[in-house]
């Protein structure tokens, strides 16, 4: 079946999907049949869009909203409510370090001063090999291994910032 | 001490059925269905004085009454693992040691309020506790315990539907978390209606939190008077108390309800690290206020928090020593507060970056007294809020500033920090 939604003119402000990733609608659209069943299930459809594109592009909610039978508004509304998900592109890996209270008092602000310096960009941006970008977010619920740091859905901590050079060269090593 | 909800934390592979069975799981399940009816077992949870560990101590046993009282079906069960009150990590060692035990309690909660549905619902950074939740329950289906028939009862039938969220402090408010449920953006409802007459999909629903579930099972095997017991004084039933912050031990040890906050911190946590003085406490998550060394002899139950004007909370019990600063910490606080209000309502949205910025300020030394009045009135102010999150979140900027009023005066009139962490070049930081 087309997806002629596609066709649409992209919402001012964001890129459209590369041609070369088009193809990847089709697959998102073949995900999405088994939750038309689950009434309420946006969050596990935008799950499935940012596994396939690193990221929710424009096309990805227009497609969401039409086989879920959800107006349009409403799935960019949850897009927008929830930090896991992005509107940008995503590097391969995110690093989501805690900057809440126990975190803090033992040693974040030095952990995320070792990752930025280490990365050469600050938190937010990708670095210039394209492969990290370090988020500061809320408590992680691993305050046992404070200061903790999730790289994507992995736990690591406690990381102190001297731990900072291994951590990445395994990552980049592809150990990670 | 007994254990009750950490109790097979040490076993091998803990998160497997075969482990859990082993160690006697799901026999409380099959009494229940053999022996009581739904009346007996909420009866027996409000015996057991069973409160709910997410925070608010509502009886257990009495929510799962109102729910199987209500008409309107299909009703549903929840369980509640949002868990992300900063200082907090107790659900997530249940959710990976020992999913089983709530997945029990929770089909306990279904037969009590004649539930047929449920969600498990847990936040979306947990990415170990989905992967032994989505097991554990694919487990439980197909040894017969979740699904159509349960243990031979053609009668009794719960289907429990696998959800995690994506990133948002504010979904673990119970009606929020059902808007999430919903597919919609994770704000607040208002209550009335409550959740046991109006809870997701607008139908009576039981939620629960982990440690709230996992209790049921033990309750079951060993009786109301038993679970009574194991609390002190009034208090009933355990607590799994997590420390963190300035502590030695970052650790989670189950204790009775009711506990001193000097054997928490003390006994288990050992202390403050050596050559540091002990400064004061937080006793259960960002939205407790922080107490002081003076205080360390109170039990952590809800009735004595209430007492020092804090709350009881999470029991996410985080420690200071001297090297931490208090206004900074109230800053933490505030800046995690900000972050994570949903921006709903007005006294909230405005309010929680009002708190952080009197925190810069009086942190920068452009503090003056007023601002510690002003605090006040924004805090009143905070009062008006729609949910949980703007009565809570001035809360711990407030307690600090008459706590630990002499180090905010400090800061104000001399621009004086003991700790060390503001007034200098680069400080401690300003980690966003
Ligand atoms: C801002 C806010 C956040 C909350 N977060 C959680 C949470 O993460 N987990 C939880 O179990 N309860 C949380 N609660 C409490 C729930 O609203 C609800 O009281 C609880 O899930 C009921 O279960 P219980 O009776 O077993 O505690 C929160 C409340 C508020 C106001
Ligand atoms: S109090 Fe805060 S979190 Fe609650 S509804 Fe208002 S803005 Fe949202
Ligand atoms: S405060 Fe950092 S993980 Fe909880």
């Amino acid at each position: 079946m087309a997806i002629h939604h596609t066709e649409l003119e992209t919402p001012p402000g964001r890129e459209p999907l590369p041609e070369s990733e088009r193809p990847k609608l089709e697959t998102l659209r073949e995900q999405l049949q088994p939750l038309k069943d689950l009434p309420g299930s946006s969050i596990e459809a935008l799950y499935a869009a940012q596994e396939l594109f690193s990221y929710v592009p424009p096309e990805a909610i227009t497609l969401i909203a039409e086989e879920l039978r959800i107006p349009e508004s409403q799935v960019f509304g949850v897009v927008t409510f929830y930090t896991m998900f992005s509107l940008e592109p995503q590097p391969p890996y995110v690093l989501r370090v805690c900057r809440d209270l126990s975190c803090h008092l033992a040693g974040a602000p030095k952990l995320i001063g070792a990752l930025e310096k280490e990365l050469g960009v600050p938190r937010g941006h990708t670095s210039p090999d394209g492969r990290f970008t370090v988020e500061v977010v809320s408590c992680l619920g691993l305050c046992d291994k404070q200061p903790a740091l999730l790289v994507n859905l992995d736990q690591h901590g406690p990381v102190m910032p001297d731990d900072v050079p291994d951590l990445l060269g395994d990552l980049r090593n592809g150990a990670g | 001490m007994e254990l009750v909800v950490t109790r097979n934390f040490g076993r091998p592979e803990s998160w497997t059925l075969a482990s859990y069975r082993e160690a006697g799981g799901y026999e409380a399940l099959e009494r229940v269905l053999k022996e009581m009816t739904p009346e007996d077992v909420s009866d027996l949870i409000k015996d057991s004085n069973l409160t709910g560990r997410g925070g608010a101590f509502f009886p257990t046993g009495l929510k799962w009454e109102f729910v199987r009282k209500d008409p309107k079906t299909p009703r549903y069960v929840v369980v509640n693992a949002d868990e992300s009150e900063p200082g907090t990590y107790v659900n997530r060692l249940s959710l990976e040691l020992d999913p089983h035990m709530t997945i029990e309690g929770m089909i306990i909660a279904a037969y009590a309020s004649n539930a047929e549905r449920g969600y498990f619902y847990i936040r979306g950074e947990y990415g170990l506790s989905h992967e032994r939740v989505k097991a554990a329950l694919r487990e439980a289906y197909e040894a017969g315990y979740l699904g159509q028939g349960i243990c031979g009862r053609d009668d009794f039938n719960l289907e429990v539907e696998f959800r995690r969220g994506a990133g948002a402090y504010i979904v673990g408010e119970e009606t929020a978390l059902f808007n999430s449920l919903e597919g919609k953006r994770g704000n607040p409802r208002f209550k009335p209606p409550f959740p046991t007459n109006f809870g997701v999909w607008g139908l009576p629903t039981a939620i629960n939190n982990v440690e709230t579930l996992a209790a049921a099972p033990a309750i079951v095997m060993n009786g109301a008077e038993w679970f009574k017991d194991l609390g002190i004084g009034d208090a009933a039933g355990t607590k799994m108390y997590c420390l963190s912050g300035n502590v030695v031990n970052p650790v989670c040890v189950e204790l009775p309800l009711g506990v001193t906050a000097r054997e928490v911190i003390m006994d288990h946590g050992g202390g403050v690290p050596e050559g540091r003085t002990f400064k004061g406490f937080k006793p259960g998550g960002a939205s407790s206020a922080p107490l002081t060394p003076a205080e360390i002899d109170a039990s952590l139950e809800p009735k004595s928090m209430a007492e020092l004007g804090t709350i009881m909370g999470t029991g996410g019990v985080v420690v200071f020593d001297d090297t931490a600063c208090m206004v900074d910490a109230a800053y933490r606080d505030a800046l995690f507060f900000e972050d994570e209000s949903c921006g709903f309502c007005i006294p909230c949205r405005e309010g929680t970056p009002n708190l952080v910025q009197i925190c810069e300020r009086i942190m920068h030394g452009q503090g003056t007294m007023d601002d510690l009045d002003l605090l006040e009135e924004l805090g009143a102010s905070m009062m008006a809020s729609f949910c949980g999150l703007g009565h809570f979140a001035h809360q711990p900027v407030r307690g600090a500033a008459s706590r630990f009023r002499d180090e905010f005066e400090a800061h104000i009139r001399d621009h004086y920090c003991a700790a060390g962490t503001c007034f200098t070049a680069n400080g401690n930081g300003r980690a966003g």
